[in-house]
């Protein structure tokens, strides 16, 4: 214990201006042994896909706010399409430098949208087991979506799939559906 | 300078529940006593389907006024991870709680960055109360 | 109008926040998985020296930083890694007498940019994977080092140092075949 030490306190810095960098190897280094680390103490693919979800909601929901106020101007997202545009555009080019390649509708369900990228940044450094092809590691980033979601009023189940490199498949609830159509109406 | 009031200031979190509570009243008042603040909550409480209601109509966070109730004001802001952000008030002072939320948003993102900080749970920290008061004394009551 | 990110898109580079966030996502998982304090120090020390142990291939091959003649050429090459892999300049010093031993000053720690420590975690190193980096590096060209924080400003310290201890040089792991 440090008792009579003063802690610097979070509160007094600045909010954070997104400028910094650190190598990319440096970050696909601790990438890859959180994912092996995940990987030892599961049973499944299914499990490592949740886990890495869990490990990638951490930072989506401390992204969020940030990223309103820094990007956004302090305006929220209401519309469905508009917050899928802001994960497309401003949280990927935040995150990864880059916009993601591509966003599409499912034809036959109205809940059910894709964002397509070749190669996710986490997925450059990763080789998965032949045995074990069905591993996405992008379940990391499938989870960061899965929380700006949810925290911005938009609740949906988001997993990464392996399709045109990689797609994440983001199912929205009913009820974002509803209150979507309801505010058109207006 | 503002005019002198009461003030009732609460963060909300995703459930309903309360993150954060505090109380400013003028520097030469004696603070209310605690069963003012059982009023307080109610009132805040009430609000929040209104609350619920027009983030949805507008992308502003600062959404004014919300409720009235008796001679209590309510004043919210809504983050964009939809915190909602409350203020009761029984003065007008639209521009001091206008910046008193901006200043509770930006400590409220500082705090919740730390990966020890759980969304949602309540704020147990000694420098936040500290920022809360000090930006109630500079924007609320004066 | 809206302030874009206008940071230049390098593609060897990635963002601080996501590495910082990434990190801080780690350690609250490995404090859910094992609770015990002393526990998540040594799984994340153990996750430093892997990470040491593979990034030094990439040091040696894009730093040219040459042989290690002395100790104090492995500090240099500690502080040169720092700058390229987290873009700070950690400073270097108190080395004892013998020249075995001296310090890495980190100012600012990369990894604790949005950190504050609550009061039941005084104990968590949570840099802590920092040492193991340069004890699993050092290992690789045939170095054995003991590394660990002696000061923290998360804990209130006035500085974050971490001590690296020269114990002996690894002869008989030069792989064979190497003139």
């Amino acid at each position: 214990m440090n008792i009579g030490k003063q802690r610097p306190s979070i509160l007094d810095k600045s909010l954070s201006r997104g400028k910094t960098e650190v190598s990319l190897t440096a970050y696909a280094l601790l990438f890859s042994e959180m994912v092996q680390y995940s990987h030892n103490r599961v049973n499944s693919v299914n499990e490592l896909h949740n886990k890495l979800s869990e490990l990638g909601q951490r930072v989506g929901i401390r992204m969020v706010e940030l990223l309103f106020v820094r990007e956004k101007n302090y305006k929220r997202e209401t519309k469905l399409l508009n917050i899928l545009l802001f994960i497309k555009v401003t949280l990927w080019k935040s995150l990864f430098g880059k916009e993601a390649e591509k966003l599409d509708r499912a034809t036959d369900d109205e809940r059910i949208y894709y964002l397509i990228e070749k190669e996710p940044l986490v997925n450059r450094f990763i080789s998965v087991p032949r045995d074990k092809s069905s591993i996405n590691c992008a379940a990391f980033v499938a989870g960061i979506v899965e929380a700006v979601l949810n925290a911005t009023g938009f609740p949906a189940k988001v997993t990464a799939l392996w399709h045109k490199g990689t797609t994440y498949m983001i199912k929205f609830d009913e009820s974002v559906i509803a209150r979507d159509k309801q505010l058109d109406g207006r | 300078m503002a005019v002198q009031g009461n003030y009732y200031f609460a963060i909300v979190g995703h459930n309903d529940n309360p993150m954060f509570e505090m109380e400013f009243s003028p520097s030469n008042k004696e603070p209310k006593k605690e069963d003012h603040r059982h009023l307080s909550q109610f009132i805040a409480h009430a609000a929040l389907d209104l609350i619920d209601e027009s983030m949805w109509t507008t992308s502003n966070m600062y959404l004014r006024l919300v409720d009235k109730f008796n001679e209590w004001f309510v004043s919210a802001f809504v983050t964009a991870g939809r915190v909602r952000l409350i203020c009761l008030h029984d003065v007008k002072n639209d521009d001091g709680i206008k910046n008193f939320f901006m200043e509770m948003y930006e400590t409220y993102i500082k705090h919740s960055m730390n990966p020890f900080y759980e969304p949602n749970a309540p704020i147990k920290s000694a420098a936040f109360e500290k920022k809360v008061s000090f930006y109630g004394r500079k924007y609320l009551t004066g | 109008m809206s302030r874009q990110n206008l940071r230049a898109i390098d593609p060897k580079k990635v963002s601080g926040e996501l590495f910082t966030l990434t990190y801080g996502s780690l350690v609250a998982q490995l404090l859910k998985d094992y609770e015990n304090v002393e526990e998540v120090n040594r799984q994340l020390e153990r996750i430093g020296y892997n990470i040491g142990m593979r990034l030094i291939e990439d040091f040696l091959a894009r730093a040219n930083p040459g042989r290690c003649y002395d100790f104090r050429d492995t500090a240099d090459k500690i502080q040169q890694a720092f700058k390229l892999y987290l873009g700070v300049s950690p400073s270097i010093g108190s080395w004892s007498p013998g020249g075995d031993e001296f310090s890495v000053v980190l100012d600012p720690n990369p990894l604790t940019e949005f950190v504050e420590l609550p009061d039941h975690l005084q104990n968590l190193r949570y840099s802590n994977v920092l040492p193991g980096v340069i004890r699993g590096a050092a290992e690789m060209v045939q170095i054995e080092v003991l590394a660990s924080f002696i000061a923290d400003s998360l804990k209130g310290d006035n500085i974050t140092e971490i001590r690296v201890k020269f114990v002996k040089r690894l002869e008989d792991a030069v792989p064979a075949g190497e003139d």
